[in-house]
C-alpha cells in the first residue's frame, strides 16, 4: 500500500536534495550515519514499496561501493597504518575509513534520491510548478523526462515485436539479449528523433510558446505553511552550509 | 473566416504542390480535403494550421488570410512567420498518427484533454468542466483518469480530438480523424463536430476518399498530384468522376479485376486454432481488459481468405498476434500446417506467418527501403544478394520499386503501409495476418491491396483480415468470423 502523502511532492523533493546538500558539505562519517539510520531508512521503509526501492538502491549503489571499496580499501596512497601488505596492495586503516566513509554518502544520496524519485506523485509535482508559476519550459522538461522513460520502453517492446514478427530471434543468453538491444538501439532513437520533430510542431499547435500565464488541470494541494517551510528550509540550509565551510577558514 | 490562395508550395526543392489552390472556409461550415497520397492534403492541412514548413526548408508561396488579417509569403527567407501560440487560439489542429501529439507530460487524459487551454491562460475550474462537455460528447469520461499512454488506437485518437475541440476554436482542421475508429467511436467523433459547428466552428477534414456521411451542405475541395480537381458540394462531387484521380468513396467496394476473383480454399489445413483462451497480465493493456480470447476455435485452409469482424477492443489483434507467436495462448492450442506453436521463438515462425501490424510506424526501423524490405528473407535464411532480390521483386510488385533508396520515413502514409506489406511479399511466408490493412488507404492502393491479398490466396497462400472495413471484407474474402468480448459469434455472413 502506498503511505498516505502528508506533504507536497515539491516539499518532498527540495527536502530530499537538501539533505544530499547537507551530507556533502557536512563531510563526515557519523553525520552520513545519522542521516541513513534515521531519515532514509525509515523513508524507505514507510514508502510503501521498501522491496523495489531496496532493490534500486541495491542495483545503484552496490557497484559503486565495492568499486570504492576496492579502490580505497586496497590502494589508499595516503594510508599508512598497515593491516595486511599483499604486495602492490596494502590495506590501511585510513583506506577503510576513507572507503567507509565515501559508501555512507553514496549510500544516502542515492537512498534519498531513489526513494523521493520513486515515491514522488509526479502530475501533482507539475501541477504545484505550474501553479507557483514556474517556467513552462522547465516544467515540461521535468515531466517530460519522467514521461519519457515508460514511452521508451514501450516504443523498444514494439520495435523488438516487429523485428520478432519479421524473423528476429531472441536468444535466451546474455549475449543474443545483448544483441537484440543493438539491434532495436538505431530505430529506437531515429523514431524517438522523429517523434520529437512532430511532437515540436504539435505542441506549437497547442499553444505552448503562448507567453500568458499557464495553468492546471489538477487542483493546488500546496499550502501558504509548506511554501514558508519550503523557504525556511532553503535558507536555513544555506546559512548553515556557508557557516559551515567558512568558519574553519576564518578561525584558521 | 479563414482562407488560403496558394501558387505553390514545394519541400526542399521537390516537385511543387498546391499549384493554384484557393480555399475559403466560412464560420460553421463542413470543408472535406479528398485526395489520395501524395495529393498535397496533408500539407494544405499544416498550411491552414499556421504551420508554413520554413522551419523545415520548405518553400510557400501564396497567401493565408485568418479574421481578414492577410499573410503573404513569396517564398523569400525574410517571409513572416506565424506565430504558433496566437494562430493556435484561432484555429486547432488535429494531425495523423496519435501518438506525436500527446504532450507527454500529462499522466492522465484528462490532463492531456486540458493541455491547450492551459496554454492559453483559461483558469483551473473553467479548465475542468470544459474537459468534462469535451470528454462526455466523445465518451471519454469513464477514461479520464487513465494514462493516455495505455489506450487503445480508437481512444487514443478521440483523446487527441477531444484536445483540439477543447481549445474552443474557431476553425478545426483534422487530418484523417476517422482513421483506425470503429463505426460507433466515428459516429461519436463526427456528432462532436456537429456540436461544434453548430455553435459556428468552420470543421475542415482531410480524407483519402470523400465520406461516406457528412452534414448537409458539406463542401468537398479535392486534389490529384498537388492541383485541384473539384470544388463544390459533396453531393456533386460524388457524380464528378473523380475515381480517376484515386479518390473513391468509403464503403465502396474495392475494384477486383474479374479474372482475379478468389478461388476459395481448396487445399490443406494451414492455422488451426482449438479452444485458445488468453488474457494480458493485469496492467499490460491498462483498461482494455476486454482484449482477451476465450475459447476460439479457428481453420484456414490454403486458397481461403477469412475477414475477422468486431468492434475496438473485441480482441482481432489479439487473436492475429496469436498466429504468429506474438502472444502464446493461455489455454488450447495453436497449429500451423499441424505443427503446433509451443516454445518456438517468434522469430522461427516468421517465414510462416508474414504480419501486418496496425501501426505501421511499429512496424518500419531500417535506413532504406530496400533494407526493411529485405530484412525479413535474410532472418528467413536467403542469402544477402538473395534477399535484396526478393525485396526488390515485393517492391515493384506494390508500386515503390522507385523507392528502394529512400528512408521509410520520408514515405507518406500509404506509401509506409505498402513498405510493409513488401515486406511480408517478400518473406514469403503461406499465410498473411493483416491488422488494419486498409485504414487509412486512398482508393488506388486499397484496389491494390485486394489485388495483392486475392493473388495471394489463389497461389496457395491464406490471409486473416481484421477489419472495420466492411465492404472490402466482402470483396475480397470467402467469409467472415465476428468476434465480440474475445469469444466468436456465429458468422454474420458467408458470401461469394
Amino acid at each position: 500500500m502506498r503511505r498516505r502523502r502528508i506533504y507536497n511532492p515539491l516539499t518532498e523533493l527540495l527536502a530530499a536534495v537538501l539533505l544530499v546538500v547537507l551530507v556533502l558539505v557536512v563531510n563526515r562519517w557519523e553525520f552520513s550515519l545519522a542521516v541513513l539510520v534515521l531519515v532514509v531508512v525509515p523513508a524507505v521503509v514507510s514508502s510503501g514499496r521498501p522491496r523495489q526501492i531496496g532493490l534500486a538502491v541495491a542495483v545503484v549503489a552496490g557497484p559503486l561501493l565495492l568499486s570504492s571499496l576496492l579502490l580505497h580499501g586496497l590502494f589508499y596512497p595516503e594510508g599508512s597504518t598497515v593491516l595486511a601488505d599483499l604486495g602492490p596492495a596494502r590495506v590501511t586503516a585510513e583506506g577503510l575509513s576513507f572507503a567507509a566513509l565515501m559508501g555512507l554518502r553514496m549510500s544516502v544520496f542515492t537512498g534519498v534520491l531513489l526513494t523521493a524519485a520513486m515515491t514522488l506523485e509526479v502530475p501533482e509535482l507539475l501541477a504545484t510548478m505550474t501553479h507557483r508559476g514556474w517556467n513552462r519550459k522547465l516544467v515540461f522538461v521535468v515531466g517530460s523526462a519522467v514521461g519519457l522513460i515508460p514511452h521508451v520502453a514501450l516504443r523498444a517492446r514494439q520495435i523488438t515485436r516487429a523485428q520478432q514478427a519479421r524473423g528476429l530471434v531472441v536468444g535466451r543468453g546474455p549475449l543474443a539479449r545483448l544483441r537484440a538491444l543493438l539491434t532495436v538501439t538505431t530505430p529506437l532513437v531515429i523514431g524517438l528523433l522523429v517523434d520529437a520533430s512532430e511532437r515540436n510542431h504539435m505542441l506549437g499547435a497547442r499553444g505552448f510558446s503562448s507567453t500568458v500565464a499557464r495553468t492546471s488541470y489538477l487542483p493546488d494541494t500546496d499550502t501558504p505553511g509548506q511554501r514558508i517551510a519550503r523557504r525556511v528550509m532553503l535558507a536555513v540550509t544555506a546559512v548553515f552550509s556557508t557557516a559551515w565551510l567558512i568558519l574553519p577558514v576564518v578561525t584558521g | 473566416m479563414i482562407s488560403i490562395e496558394s501558387t505553390s508550395f514545394a519541400y526542399d526543392d521537390g516537385a511543387p504542390l498546391l499549384v493554384g489552390v484557393t480555399l475559403a472556409v466560412q464560420p460553421g461550415e463542413y470543408v472535406v480535403v479528398a485526395g489520395a497520397s501524395a495529393s498535397g492534403k496533408t500539407t494544405l492541412a499544416r498550411l491552414l494550421a499556421g504551420q508554413t514548413g520554413a522551419d523545415a526548408g520548405a518553400v510557400f508561396r501564396g497567401a493565408v488570410t485568418l479574421d481578414g488579417e492577410t499573410i503573404r509569403f513569396d517564398g523569400a527567407p525574410t517571409d513572416p512567420r506565424i506565430d504558433p501560440a496566437a494562430w493556435s487560439a484561432r484555429v486547432g489542429f488535429v494531425a495523423q498518427g496519435a501518438w506525436g501529439q500527446l504532450s507527454m507530460m500529462s499522466a492522465s487524459v484528462g490532463e492531456e484533454i486540458a493541455f491547450g487551454p492551459s496554454n492559453l491562460g483559461v483558469p483551473t475550474d473553467q479548465l475542468r468542466s470544459l474537459v468534462a462537455d469535451v470528454a462526455a460528447a466523445l465518451t471519454l469520461t469513464p477514461l479520464l483518469n487513465h494514462d493516455p499512454r495505455r489506450l487503445s488506437g480508437g481512444q487514443l485518437q478521440r483523446t487527441v480530438i477531444a484536445a483540439a475541440m477543447a481549445q474552443r476554436p474557431a476553425v478545426l482542421v483534422l487530418d484523417e480523424p476517422f482513421q483506425g475508429l470503429d463505426d460507433d467511436s466515428a459516429q461519436d467523433v463526427a456528432d462532436a463536430l456537429e456540436v461544434l459547428r453548430g455553435a459556428g466552428t468552420a470543421i475542415v477534414v482531410c480524407e483519402p476518399m470523400l465520406p461516406r456521411a457528412a452534414p448537409e451542405g458539406a463542401r468537398v475541395l479535392a486534389l490529384a498530384d498537388g492541383r485541384p480537381v473539384f470544388d463544390g458540394l459533396l453531393t456533386d462531387a460524388r457524380g464528378a468522376g473523380l475515381r480517376r484521380y484515386g479518390i473513391g468513396t468509403a464503403g465502396d467496394p474495392p475494384r477486383l479485376d474479374p479474372a482475379s476473383d478468389p478461388t476459395g480454399p481448396h487445399g490443406r489445413e494451414l492455422v488451426t486454432l482449438r479452444g485458445v483462451g488468453f488474457s494480458y497480465p493485469s496492467g499490460r493493456r491498462g483498461d482494455d481488459r476486454s482484449a482477451c480470447l476465450a475459447g476460439v476455435d479457428l481453420s484456414l485452409h490454403a486458397g481461403e481468405i477469412v475477414a475477422l469482424r468486431g468492434s475496438n477492443g473485441s480482441g482481432k489483434s489479439t487473436l492475429l498476434q496469436h498466429l504468429n507467436g506474438l502472444c502464446r495462448a493461455d489455454a488450447g492450442s495453436v497449429s500451423l500446417a499441424g505443427v503446433p506453436i509451443l516454445r518456438q521463438p517468434t522469430g522461427a515462425l516468421a517465414a510462416c506467418v508474414g504480419f501486418l501490424f496496425q501501426d505501421t510506424d511499429q512496424q518500419l526501423f531500417e535506413r532504406t527501403v530496400l533494407r526493411e524490405v529485405s530484412y525479413g528473407p535474410f532472418a528467413a535464411g536467403h542469402r544477402r544478394d538473395d534477399a535484396v532480390r526478393r525485396a526488390s521483386e515485393a517492391l515493384e510488385r506494390v508500386g515503390l520499386g522507385a523507392l528502394e533508396e529512400a528512408h521509410p520515413y520520408e514515405l507518406g502514409f500509404v506509401q509506409r503501409r505498402l513498405v510493409a506489406l513488401a515486406s511480408i511479399i517478400a518473406t514469403g511466408p503461406a499465410v498473411w495476418a493483416l491488422d488494419e490493412p486498409t485504414a487509412g488507404l486512398d482508393d488506388p492502393a486499397r484496389t491494390l491491396l485486394a489485388a495483392l491479398v486475392t493473388a495471394h490466396a489463389r497461389g496457395g497462400g491464406a490471409v486473416v483480415l481484421a477489419t472495420h472495413d466492411e465492404a472490402f471484407a466482402r470483396a475480397v474474402a470467402h467469409r467472415s468470423v465476428r468476434l465480440e468480448g474475445g469469444r466468436i459469434m456465429p458468422e454474420d455472413h458467408p458470401s461469394v
